[in-house]
């Protein structure tokens, strides 16, 4: 494991001879980037259309008392955030399809019900908010090999799902009864993809942070959607976005020493304001 | 040809009845749906056509049976059940041509890495048939209703289906976009002669294409041949008085009848 990643980290020294690359935690936080937030952009881009931006807020919340459980299980946190994340998510997809309320609502009791009890766990247990603080603001610089080890797995597996399965992502997008009659699983398909958007923000919580976790699905996509016209091109805007983002992100966080989750998010607010005058200058409004 | 069944029917449906939500929506539904005719499905808002429509799709939960026939010359297997869905609420801004939309269910690799030149030539194909091939690079969200309304007709017929289910195809449609709906639909159906069946709260279109009409209304309220079927009594024991006929006149040979509801 550490042997190959230093076979990674002497491929930068070669390939990115920038200052701000030299030391191993800046070389990790640059890999977690180059996979976590294509990641996320390449499942915005689906999640935007089946608008699912408040759901993906809800999982990245979650990670707030899943973080909390794990410490007071003693369970690794990461571990506990992973798995809670997808048991919410598939939690609302489920009570969403038995009961036929409306998403937001569903979603906006699970909301309020995971933090409640991340806020009884961590008041009941001292000593808990600074181990907090890396998961609401993300903490890119402090992650560890393995880590990014997971993250390249995390994307490689997204990268298969959505080769998989993307046409019928969008397919069901566009309207649930048309795409099931071409013979689409409707909720098979919508769980599966649920836990996937779990999978994908609880690990992005590491780079970005709860707070701003949903940004890196959401923004990359939003932005594509202001210039794109075809599948192909929103799908592949949205990442050269993400990654765009990412990396100027880490760059201008090392040089004016602001938190880098954060700068990485403004860049693909940049990114938005930028295509949203591009759309009003083509004279297209709606 | 040779059948127990005189005329053949593709589709039979006995005893039907779907709840949801603890409430029946339709109960004791019988009807048949005949081989190469036009039926068209009538009855007031909530009468529970689209229910119907999604159950002969096997959409929604039912009790009761839906038998399905087919005809020699379709071939063995389960018959293959073309759908167009009443307007759909499309996304005005998604990033999805008429082409990625027809590629999404036409190709096996993802649309993000392009669309296969069989995507296209299909999709050419299919559009052409109904005159709208013009559409194939325009933007799905885009579509006026009378366009989208073809697009997904196109769809539905690709896979040359043995029964077609039209939901309301023409509300929401300009008058012109609606002729030049019928005029498709009648020119294909007289090409390929699937089972059509139609819901419309359009009367002129269901005199006009119809060969059998079902009147539903949470059950069965009548059905039968379009002529015996479409009374002012029966319209008006669906619809209330507000129901009325009448016709554009001796010189208009067919007689149109229209039908509005009012509330």
């Amino acid at each position: 494991m550490e042997s190959l990643l230093s076979l990674v980290y002497s491929l930068m020294d070669r390939l990115l001879p920038l200052s701000f690359a030299e030391p191993a935690f800046m070389k990790r936080a640059l890999l977690a980037v180059l996979f976590v937030a294509p990641a996320a952009a390449a499942v915005g881009v689906p999640l935007v259309q089946f608008r699912m931006a408040f759901f993906s807020d809800a999982i990245g919340h979650s990670a707030f008392t899943g973080v909390a459980l794990g410490v007071l299980l003693g369970i690794h946190p990461l571990l506990t955030m992973v798995a809670f994340g997808l048991f919410v998510a598939y939690a609302i997809t489920l009570v969403k399809g038995r009961t036929g309320l409306s998403p937001d609502t569903v979603i906006g009791v699970f909301f309020s019900t995971v933090i409640a009890l991340g806020i009884a766990i961590i008041s009941a247990q001292k000593g808990l908010t600074r181990n907090l603080q890396a998961y609401l603001y993300g903490d890119l610089l402090a992650i560890s090999g393995v880590e990014v080890l997971w993250m390249s797995a995390l994307s490689l597996a997204v990268a298969v799902y959505l080769f998989l399965a993307y046409n019928r992502i969008l397919l069901l997008g566009v309207h649930e009864e048309f795409a099931r009659s071409l013979g689409v699983r409707g909720r098979a398909l919508e769980i599966s993809f649920s836990l996937v958007v779990a999978l994908v923000v609880t690990t992005a919580i590491r780079a970005v942070g709860i707070l701003l976790v949903t940004a890196l699905l959401v923004v990359p996509a939003a932005a594509a959607r202001n210039v794109a016209r075809g599948a192909a091109t929103a799908f592949w805007i949205a990442i050269a976005i993400s990654l765009a983002s990412g990396l100027a992100g880490i760059a201008a966080s090392y040089y004016f020493d602001t938190a880098t989750g954060a700068t990485i998010v403004l860049f693909t607010a940049a990114f938005f304001a930028l295509t949203a005058l591009l759309r009003l200058a083509r004279g297209e409004t709606t | 040809m040779t059948s127990r069944l005189a005329p053949f029917h593709t589709l039979e449906i006995r005893d039907l009845s779907v709840r949801a939500g603890g409430r029946e929506i339709l109960s004791g539904i019988h009807a048949d749906i005949r081989c190469g005719e036009v039926t068209a499905l009538i009855g007031p808002n909530g009468a529970g056509k689209t229910t119907l429509l999604l159950a002969i799709l096997g959409l929604v939960p039912y009790a009761g049976e839906i038998r399905f026939c087919r005809a020699e010359e379709h071939g063995k297997g389960t018959p293959r059940i073309g759908y167009v869905p009443q307007r759909i609420d499309l996304d005005r801004n998604a990033p999805m041509t008429v082409l990625d939309f027809y590629a999404l269910s036409s190709q096996r690799f993802p649309v993000f890495l392009g669309r296969s030149r069989k995507s296209r030539a299909d999709a050419e194909a299919a559009l052409n048939r109904g005159g709208s091939g013009h559409l194939i690079d325009r933007p799905l969200g885009k579509l006026s209703g009378g366009e989208l309304q073809r697009v997904l007709l196109a769809l539905a017929l690709r896979d040359n289906p043995d029964i077609l289910l039209l939901d309301e195809p023409v509300s929401g449609v300009d008058a012109s976009g609606e002729e030049l709906f019928c005029d498709f639909l009648d020119q294909i159906h007289r090409e390929s002669r699937f089972s059509l069946l139609l819901v419309s709260h359009d009367l002129s279109v269901v005199t006009r294409h119809a060969d059998r009409v079902i009147c539903l209304n949470r059950s069965i309220v009548c059905q039968g041949a379009t002529t015996e079927v479409l009374t002012p009594e029966t319209l008006c024991a669906m619809y209330g008085s507000g129901a009325h006929l009448f016709s554009h006149g001796p010189s208009d040979g067919h007689g149109h009848l229209h039908g509005e509801k009012n509330e």
